[in-house]
């Protein structure tokens, strides 16, 4: 019974790496070349757009966001585990910045300009927001 | 009897232990590794609640600080008993129930290499792996208690040999069925976009220029997948099974001197002794205790021998040292000691090509013609 469980978890997992954005005993491996940056902004309240790159109510990016290869966005970097792992680990961290950053009193969202090459596909551009924050302004 | 009477038959009969035991061992070791970054954190004061994190679920419980950092230093104190063999189970259990727990508060703590660690240490923890190379089973013979039974049931010995040539085949079909990966494009343009870090090695011109050449990705990259779909398949056969077993150790190596990959070429080429023969002491090693020479090659063996392969016993004065193979082959001089050291898990890799020389594949070839009587050959 053990066994069959197994083998059968571990196919059913191996197919499941490719569809799903994180893929959890998948062991699909250096799947991709893919590479991406992002230019990521603070939309204050009065409508301002503040990169992430500037401090902000004694926050900084990069002590929030260590993990993932997403502490430096701007620059181009190599999505470790394809291109749709990566951006779901940017939006998710997005949406944590926002909610963890209690001495922020002006940041409405956060929005990233993500340019991403998959392998070597002409690049593409989309933009990603967090949720709104409350009690911005 | 039908197929699937077989097949259970097969998981269910009872196999030497011996290879769990060691991987025991070496997982725990490799356990510290993991937790090496965790522990390095928590001791700057530092946890994953501090930066960016993403729960599995929101149900999922998280701990007060310093409780999970209790959590991950009991966690090492585990892995270090269960390394050693003390309360085996217990650690065992104990240091995968952790390393789960830890791994899984977080998307961003997933990789891998961690995966196939919670893989192993879940098996593990399954299988009874404690009762010897374990100071349970020391502190059990002092006490005068009988030992314990080493053989078990073989289910998680398969059920490991399955992940470990799923790894590999779950990876290369994935780049297989990829056009970009298996046409090359993925592997050269890793390449190019690396060409700084290439320069910096100690490369002729030449060589960086074919390895930024996409022409040589379109060959490179099918040995690649190739070659991890032949780890998988050739793990399974006997007749392929020690070139798998090499061909794989060259990979994790080159693996890990060309990516970070934390413990996971520990882990790989560790994971590889479950593919022993499930027996021991089947072998036997003759040397003459009057030659200096043969005792030395005998106590290496002792030493070396973590799969408790042979048996090392005395011969004749003045006779060569021997060894007779579990199907009754005989091999005397430099083709027994090249045998030897190709059965011992750190000299197998080095010592796997000589058997392809000529001299010692006669060598065998003679000591099968040697062999009294039809003798049993399972090579499970």
């Amino acid at each position: 019974m053990v066994v069959v469980a197994v083998v059968g978890l571990q196919i059913g997992f191996a197919a499941r790496g490719y569809w799903a954005d994180h893929k959890e005993f998948a062991f699909h491996m250096f799947p991709e070349s893919s590479t991406w940056s992002a230019e990521i902004v603070r939309v204050t309240a009065d409508g301002h757009r503040v990169p992430i790159e500037q401090q902000w109510s004694g926050y900084r990016w990069d002590e929030l966001v260590q993990d993932r290869g997403l502490s430096s966005p701007s620059i181009r970097h190599h999505a470790d585990a394809g291109l749709d792992n990566q951006l779901a680990f940017l939006g998710a961290a997005l949406d944590w910045v926002a909610e963890n950053t209690p001495r922020d009193a002006e940041t409405r969202y956060l929005e990233a300009t993500v340019t991403s090459w998959h392998n070597d596909d002409p690049p593409e551009v989309e933009v990603m927001r967090s949720g709104e924050r409350e009690g911005a302004g | 009897m039908s197929a699937l009477a077989r097949f259970d038959d097969l998981l269910g009969r009872a196999v030497s232990m011996r290879a769990l035991a060691l991987l025991r061992v070496l997982a725990g070791l490799v356990v510290l590794l993991h937790l090496q970054p965790f522990l390095a954190d928590a001791a700057d004061g530092q946890t994953y609640r501090d930066a960016f994190y993403e729960p599995y679920a929101a149900w999922y419980p998280e701990l007060p600080e310093a409780v999970y950092i209790g959590l991950l230093w009991l966690a090492a104190a585990a892995a270090v008993a269960m390394a050693l063999g003390l309360l085996t189970r217990v650690a065992t259990a104990t240091t995968f129930a952790i390393v789960a727990y830890n791994v899984f508060l977080s998307t961003t703590h997933f990789h891998n290499n961690r995966a196939y660690l919670i893989i192993v240490l879940g098996l593990l923890t399954l299988a009874p792996c404690g009762r010897e190379l374990s100071l349970d089973s020391w502190i059990r013979r002092r006490r005068g208690r009988p030992a314990l039974d080493t053989s078990a049931p073989a289910w998680p010995l398969w059920l490991l040999r399955f992940e470990c040539a799923a790894i590999y085949g779950a990876s290369g079909l994935s780049k297989l069925v990829d056009p970009d990966w298996f046409g090359g494009t993925v592997t050269w343009q890793r390449v190019v976009r690396a060409r700084e870090d290439l320069e910096a090695w100690p490369l002729p011109d030449w060589a960086i220029s074919v390895l930024t050449d996409s022409g040589f990705h379109v060959g490179a990259a099918k040995v690649i997948v190739f070659t991890e779909l032949f780890i998988a398949l050739g793990l399974w056969w006997r007749g392929t099974r020690y070139a798998a077993v090499w061909v794989a150790v060259v990979f994790h190596v080159t693996i890990e001197t060309s990516a970070a990959v934390q413990v996971f070429s520990l882990l790989g080429i560790a994971v590889l002794v479950v593919w022993a023969v499930p027996s021991t002491r089947d072998r036997v090693l003759r040397i003459d205790p009057t030659s200096a020479r043969h005792r030395r090659w005998g106590t290496a063996v002792g030493a070396l021998d973590w799969l408790a392969r042979f048996r090392v016993e005395p011969a004749s004065p003045g006779s060569r040292l021997e060894l007779t193979d579990r199907d009754g082959t005989v091999l005397r001089g430099a083709p027994a000691v090249a045998f030897a050291l190709s059965r011992l898990p750190v000299t197998a890799w080095f010592a796997l090509p000589a058997l392809l020389l000529p001299p010692v594949r006669r060598a065998r070839r003679a000591g099968r013609a040697m062999m009294p009587a039809p003798m049993a050959t399972d090579e499970r």
